[in-house]
This record gives structure tokens, C-alpha cells and sequence, in this order.
């Protein structure tokens, strides 16, 4: 787990950067074992449209560009392409968004994805405190967290019930409890990407300064939640 | 191992053999005077039973004390310094008092590390000869500490303008020495017991992790409570937390709720993170109870230096007053606490038991011309009751048939035999004051108002949860 990321981290290093790129940020999460999507990186067009058949349309293009962090600003995340007609157009258009938003952009490649399901959206970050040192939050996404900025914090290393507690604490609990006859939400795989989370935190602490993903969609009970995007900046 | 060595290590600073005061003088209302008055009449009345050696190179006596011109020159041993020298003398009198042999050292003088570069060196300097001959440091920049039981008070602030509270088990630390004085004075007033008072101004070495360290140990201490400014060392902070409130619980006031983390921060975690959020996840993680305020501090900590914990978060209501209840049963929501429901052998005594017009039920209201003995009936039946794990009592001594003094018996002797806690509420002026006086002497806390008493419960509420959780 923790070689696995930390090459990547050193790779990124060596490039001079501190922020890693969605694709780099998952890798790392998936070594820990968080749900990521299936998604992988192409290089060219050719491998592009292999993978959209491999992970089967419709599909999601997202260029990769260290120097492009705010990707639906840049207009570099394109969804719901339907075919390989569509996936050669928007493989065009993304790169032409991307030159215009930043001529100099390096770009690593991009992210083909499959075109998720919309589940109840959560937030959960890491942030290093320079007393306690890091700490975990957890909120649901969107207006809630940019407007009611209703979260919650733990100093990692965190513990199963710290997590439960995190959970039921924010105001917006009952929206994953099941409001307005909604089945409740998988809260197990919450507390379990909570968890690893702060496990992965803990290991590579002297490296990872600040951590959101965001969002993650949560399916209800039993279903799971999978981290649609996700930034790691090292320190 | 780790207990022995702090409790030893800090318990000069609470019970000293002997104390050198080193910048004594017999210029009245001079910081140095008043600390040495303090010791000297303490030790005339028998409070303090070390050794004074007041030192200063300028005088050979005060008020019939030998004074010493060098700490060095003092024949006997010394267990602890208190320094209200300037501060450019401060290192070189260290280096004294450390080959005096002296491990605990109280500096009172300010003007090192909040004033700049030259006194943040000096403040190097004097940690440096702490270190390496194993002195502990309380300060410098501060009020030091009182310890009523045992005599210890460096408050430069002379008795006729500050009143000293009595003895109690409550312990209380800060930073500030400003607040550490208006504090001691409110508590004196407010007739609440402070134990152990402990100011550490710019926390050169001791700091609150030390403090709570030692008051695991303390069986004089029964509650801790913190005005905090800023944590140095967040790890060592979490883990002293983390030990003590497995043995007593610990309230903290947290100033500065200003957000720092905007500025620096370049994820959306980092900017929603301000320092206040994450005390809150600290004192969460570590069982410590936050106050809001002050006066939600020392409610807290007078009702678990008098109460029990709760088994649960079930409260009952005793009132004379209806409106008195209702508030009470609005602030039970408030703060998170459920009201209980009453069993049908509590419902079925109090109606066997009382006049048709008292209201049997949760509040059960005792109504305006009750008596001393029709309290009892409702209190025993609460006490009695599985469904009630908590209660809140509502005292308007006002009432004309009520004799206040047969109600305090019966309230005192519940609060003690009974395993669960009750507090009381009393509202009014002069008179009522009088008689919460006399039952907090003898063993319940009482509030001005329903609400301060509710949330004080809550916090015992809070802690015993805490205590629950970890045991799980």
C-alpha cells in the first residue's frame, strides 16, 4: 500500500510539482483500497476509444494537466459520450478547451471514466493543523457544504466510533438517514472510506498536506459509495 | 513510572518545604511585597508550613525574615523559587538556582518572549539551564499559582483588592494572569472552592499537558478546568488529555474563535478548517467538555465537584413554580437531554400522595402552597423511579408555606444517598441567595436559573457518554 504510494508521490516530486492530478490522487487511493471508479488513463485516441469499450459506453472524458486544477472551469470534463463517433469529436474539443484555457498546459493524458450513477453527494478532506496535525473532515457535498459549511472535524487517527459519531453529528444527518422517503444511505461504506482514509493519512502523513474528495456519491444501504473526484497536495 | 515522576516532579510547585522568594522587598504594593506577604501571613496563620527565605541584594531583613543578597547564600534547602526579579537578571539568577539545587521555579516577571526578539532569547536561555539541570518552570509572564490548603499563593495582587475563594476540588488553569486574578475574585464571591489555581503565562516549559499529567494523580482534585489560548504541542496535548478524563473530567474555555485557516489553505478542506473547528474535534476526541462561556465553565465544574454521573440523559423535573418547569423542560430539549416518562408506580404514588391540585407527571409540579414534605414525596418518588436518571429540582423559596430550612435537609440528604445526581434551581434575590448559599455548603449545586442548571447537568450528561463510549 504505502510503496505503491509512495512512488507515485515521489514521481510527482521529482516532476516539481505539489499537487498531484486527479488520476495520480486515485492511484494513491486505490492502493489503500477506496473505492475509485473504473476509469484509466489514455495517451492517445486509439487507447481512449479501447478503453470506452472496455469499460462500456456512455463514458467521461477528463483531461489531466497539472497546470489545469480547476477542470469544469478549463471545460475539460466532458460527460455522457454516447459512442466512438462522439469520443473522436470531444476527444478534439477537450484538447482544444485545454489549449485555450492554458496554451502552456502539460497534458499527462486523459481519464476515460464510466458515466456514474448520481448518488447522495458527500465531502470528505484532510487538512494539517500546525498544533494537532491532520485532521479529517466529513460533510455532504454541494450547498450544504459550500453554503451551510455543515462539517465536521477529527485529528487523525481516527476510530470506528469517532467516524459513526462524525456521521451523525452533521445537521445534515437525516438526508442520509432517509429523508422524504429516500432508503437510507450505505453509512457503512462512509465510516469504511473514513477509515481508510485516515489509515493512508497516518502512514504517509510526513508527505500529504491537504486531501479532499469531493465529490463522493453514497448509493443506499448495501450499494457502496465511489470517490468521483478526488486532490491530494503534498507538502 | 511516567505517574511517579510528574506528580514528583510538579508537586514542589503545590507543597513546597521551603520557599525562597528571590526580588522580596518591604516597598509596599510592590509585586515582590505582596507575594511575600502572602507567604508570611499564610505561614502566621498556619496555612503554610515551609520556610521562607526572602532574597535581595539591597536589604538584610524584612519584617524580622533574614534576606539574603543570593539565593546561593541560603543554608537550608529550598524546594521551590518564585522570581520577581527584572528580566535581564532572570538568566544569571537561574544559573544560581540551579547550583542552589532547585527544581521548581515560579517566574512571575514579564517582558521576555511577548515583547520581542531579546526576550524570546532570553527565554531560550533560562529553558536551556532548566534543562539541563532538571528544573521545571512555571511562566514566565504570569500570576503563578494558589493553592489555598497548603498556603501557596504568588497572586501579586494584595488581599484588599482581590478576595482568595476558599478551598475546593476544583482546579483551574489559564494562561492569562489577568484572568486568573478576576477568576480567584468571582469564585471568592461566588462562594465556589478552587483547589488548585495554576497560571503559566508564556508557558516557557510547564504547560497544560504537564497539569494534567499531575492532576491524574491529584486526589484533593476532583474536576479541571482550562481557559485556553493556544496549544503548543497538539500530540502531548491529545495524549494527557486522552489519560485524564479517564479518571476525572476536564472543561476547557477556548478563546480566539477567529478562523486562521482560509489564508494558508489550498484544498476546500483546508479552508473550511479554522482553528475553532478543530479544537472542537480535539476536546471531542479527548472527552474534554467544551464551555461557551465562563459562567458555563464553573456551572459545569460545580456540579461535578457535588454530583454523581447519570446513567443516562433522562431527566425529571421537580418544580413549586409551573412556568419555572416549563422553561426547564425547554432548556432539556435545548441542550440535547430527553425528558424521562415517569413509571406508573411514580405516577400512582404522587397521585396517592398529594392534593388533588399538584400535578403528578414530568415536570411534576409541587405547586404554590407546598410544603417541605410534599418536595419529599415527589423527590423520593424520582429517586425511586428506573425511567429517571437525572434530577433537576426547582426551589422557589419564595412560597409562604415552604420552611427553607427542613427543605435543605431533605434536598442535601437526597443529593447524598441517592446514586443519581440532582441539582437545584432557585431563583430570586437577596434571600434565595442566602439559602443556595447554605445548600451548596451542604452538598447540592444550585443555579440562578433553570436554563444554567439544565446545562450544567447536561455537561455531566456529556462526560458520563464519554466515559460509557470508552468502555465499550
Amino acid at each position: 500500500m504505502k510503496e505503491e504510494a509512495l512512488k507515485i508521490i515521489e514521481d510527482v516530486l521529482a516532476q516539481g510539482r505539489k499537487s498531484l492530478v486527479e488520476f495520480e490522487a486515485k492511484e494513491i487511493l486505490k492502493a489503500y483500497g477506496l473505492p475509485v471508479p473504473n476509469e484509466k488513463l489514455a495517451k492517445t485516441l486509439e487507447e481512449a476509444l479501447r478503453y470506452a469499450e472496455e469499460i462500456g459506453y456512455p463514458v467521461v472524458l477528463k483531461l489531466m494537466s497539472p497546470q489545469i486544477l480547476h477542470k469544469s472551469d478549463a471545460r475539460v470534463v466532458l460527460l455522457n459520450i454516447k459512442n466512438p463517433e462522439e469520443l473522436k469529436e470531444k476527444w478534439e474539443e477537450i484538447h482544444e478547451n485545454a489549449r485555450k484555457y492554458r496554451p502552456d498546459a502539460e497534458i499527462l493524458g486523459v481519464l476515460v471514466a464510466p458515466m456514474l450513477k448520481v448518488g447522495r453527494e458527500i465531502i470528505i478532506g484532510v487538512t494539517e493543523d500546525p498544533q494537532f496535525g491532520h485532521a479529517l473532515m466529513f460533510g455532504l457535498g454541494g450547498i450544504f457544504v459550500e453554503i451551510l459549511k455543515d462539517v465536521t472535524f477529527r485529528i487523525i487517527p481516527i476510530e470506528e466510533k469517532d467516524a459513526w459519531k462524525m456521521l451523525r453529528e452533521i445537521k445534515g444527518y437525516p438526508i442520509l438517514a432517509g429523508a422524504r422517503g429516500e432508503p437510507p444511505a450505505d453509512m457503512k461504506a462512509i465510516v469504511d472510506l473514513m477509515l481508510k482514509v485516515s489509515k493512508l493519512i497516518d502512514d504517509l502523513r510526513d508527505y500529504i498536506k491537504e486531501m479532499d474528495l469531493n465529490p463522493v456519491f453514497v448509493y443506499p444501504e448495501g450499494e457502496g459509495a465511489v470517490i468521483v473526484d478526488a486532490r491530494i497536495i503534498l507538502k | 513510572m511516567e505517574k511517579s515522576k510528574i506528580a514528583e516532579e510538579l508537586r514542589p510547585f503545590f507543597d513546597p518545604a521551603a520557599v525562597a522568594i528571590i526580588g522580596a522587598t518591604d516597598k509596599k504594593g510592590k509585586v515582590g511585597n505582596v507575594i511575600f506577604e502572602n507567604f508570611r501571613t499564610n505561614k502566621e496563620r498556619g496555612i503554610f508550613r515551609g520556610n521562607i527565605y526572602p532574597v535581595n541584594p539591597k536589604l538584610d531583613e524584612i519584617e524580622g525574615y533574614r534576606c539574603y543578597h543570593n539565593i546561593k547564600e541560603v543554608p537550608d534547602d529550598v524546594e521551590l523559587a518564585v522570581i520577581s526579579i527584572p528580566a535581564k537578571f532572570v538568566p544569571a539568577t537561574m544559573k544560581d538556582i540551579a547550583e542552589k539545587g532547585i527544581k521548581a521555579v515560579i517566574i512571575i516577571t514579564g517582558g521576555f518572549g511577548e515583547l520581542g526578539e531579546e526576550g524570546k532569547r532570553m527565554e531560550r536561555e533560562i529553558y536551556e539551564i532548566a534543562r539541563a539541570n532538571g528544573i521545571r518552570v512555571i511562566g514566565p509572564n504570569c500570576v503563578g499559582v494558589y493553592v489555598p490548603d497548603t498556603g501557596i499563593d504568588t497572586v501579586f495582587l494584595p488581599d484588599e483588592k482581590m478576595d482568595r475563594p476558599k478551598s475546593g476540588p476544583i482546579a483551574f488553569v489559564t494562561q492569562s494572569g489577568a484572568f486568573a486574578a478576576a477568576m480567584l475574585d468571582w469564585a471568592a464571591g461566588a462562594g465556589i472552592g478552587i483547589g488548585k489555581m495554576v497560571s503559566y503565562g508564556n508557558k516557557l516549559d510547564v504547560d497544560d499537558a504537564d497539569l494534567m499529567e499531575y492532576f491524574i494523580h491529584d486526589d484533593e482534585i476532583k474536576v479541571v478546568t482550562f481557559y485556553i489560548e493556544g496549544v503548543k504541542d497538539g500530540r502531548k496535548f491529545i495524549e494527557a488529555a486522552r489519560r485524564i478524563t479517564q479518571v476525572k473530567p476536564v472543561i476547557a474555555l477556548k478563546s480566539g474563535r477567529t478562523e486562521y485557516g482560509a489564508k494558508a489553505a489550498s484544498s476546500h478542506t483546508g479552508s473550511l478548517a479554522g482553528a475553532d473547528r478543530i479544537y472542537d474535534a480535539v476536546f471531542k476526541q479527548t472527552g474534554i467538555i467544551r464551555a461557551e462561556d465562563f459562567e458555563h465553565m464553573f456551572d459545569m465544574a460545580k456540579a461535578f465537584a457535588k454530583c454523581k454521573l447519570p446513567k443516562g440523559d433522562r431527566i425529571g423535573i421537580i418544580t413549586d413554580g409551573g412556568g419555572a418547569g416549563v422553561m426547564a423542560s425547554d432548556a432539556v430539549a435545548k441542550f440535547g437531554l430527553k425528558m424521562a416518562e415517569l413509571s406508573e408506580e411514580t405516577l400512582k404514588f404522587l397521585k396517592e400522595n398529594f392534593p388533588p391540585h399538584a400535578v403528578a407527571g414530568n415536570p411534576t409540579d409541587v405547586v404554590g402552597d407546598t410544603d417541605a414534605q410534599r418536595y419529599k414525596v415527589a423527590i423520593e418518588a424520582f429517586v425511586n423511579d428506573p425511567n429517571v436518571d437525572a434530577i433537576v429540582i426547582i426551589t422557589l423559596f419564595q412560597v409562604p408555606l415552604l420552611d427553607e430550612m427542613e427543605l435543605i435537609d431533605i434536598l442535601s440528604e437526597y443529593a447524598k444517598k441517592s446514586d443519581k445526581p440532582i441539582v437545584a434551581v432557585a431563583m430570586g434575590g437577596k434571600k434565595t441567595e442566602h439559602y443556595a448559599g447554605i445548600l451548596e455548603d451542604r452538598g447540592v449545586p444550585v443555579y440562578p436559573t433553570p436554563e444554567r442548571g439544565v446545562r450544567a447537568m447536561a455537561g455531566l450528561v456529556q462526560y458520563a457518554r464519554y466515559l460509557g463510549r470508552r468502555k465499550e
